[in-house]
């Protein structure tokens, strides 16, 4: 099964588990089930209009899914999928 | 509370006044023992604004999630972000707020005139709507 690298501070919504190996072909299947199983990650990285945080990046090995189809990004049950969220700023 | 360590800190202090009078900003690994964030490791990554660097930053993901796989490597976790104010107070600004992510400290370095002047840490919350002060625990 694919397996999902969570973030350091997410991993309190994972039973402290920095992987978690999920069942789903495609980014979008592979999130669903993870907050389905873990609720509380959710919020985390959906907004209230169930799209991905703007601060949310995910990662399909070592490529971005907005160049891979986005929820639609195939993922192999080999793969890894890696959260990695988007900072920037400036005064 | 946030900790930074001395090692770590004169990285950071460094890397802020090197990098002036352009935006600096970095990775700062360490533990979370629950109370208090111990920053022993600070890693300087590139500021890849496309525009003037005077005044944005901004991280590239990869670099994130680099920084992310060399937390793991070394038994540590990715604490917070650093990143400097050149000639400016270090307060966390609308541009701050609005590209900040609630899972990190964000530590902010004042530089002035090409010297470290002042230091603030903030603790964005998930809407990026507010980002109140953490208390921030300095070597020396």
């Amino acid at each position: 099964m694919p397996k999902v690298m969570i973030p350091t501070p997410l991993r309190q919504y994972t039973d402290k588990k920095d992987s978690v190996e999920v069942a789903g072909a495609t980014v979008g299947e592979i999130l669903g089930a993870l907050t389905a199983t873990y609720p509380d990650l959710k919020k985390n990285l959906y907004n209230d209009e169930g799209k991905l945080r703007s601060f949310v990046n995910v990662y399909v090995n070592d490529e971005d899914i907005r160049y891979l189809g986005k929820d639609k990004a195939q993922v192999a049950a080999t793969d890894t999928v890696t959260i990695v969220p988007s900072i920037a700023g400036g005064r | 509370m946030i900790r930074i360590g001395g090692e770590a800190w004169q990285v950071m202090r460094a890397h802020a006044e090197a990098i002036f009078p352009n935006e600096c900003c970095g990775a700062m690994l360490g533990r979370n023992d629950g109370e208090t964030k111990h920053v022993t490791v600070a890693l300087p990554l590139e500021n890849v604004h496309a525009g003037p660097r005077v005044t944005r930053y901004e991280l590239r993901p990869e670099d994130l999630l680099r920084a992310e796989k060399e937390a793991r490597g070394r038994g540590m976790d990715l604490i917070g972000i650093f990143h400097s104010h050149p000639n400016h107070d270090a307060y966390f600004s609308e541009t701050d707020l609005k590209n900040s992510c609630p899972w990190y400290s964000f530590v902010v370095l004042s530089v002035k005139d090409g010297q470290f002047d002042h230091a603030k840490s903030f603790l964005p919350n998930m809407e990026q709507t507010e980002a109140p002060e953490e208390a921030l625990d300095l070597p020396g």
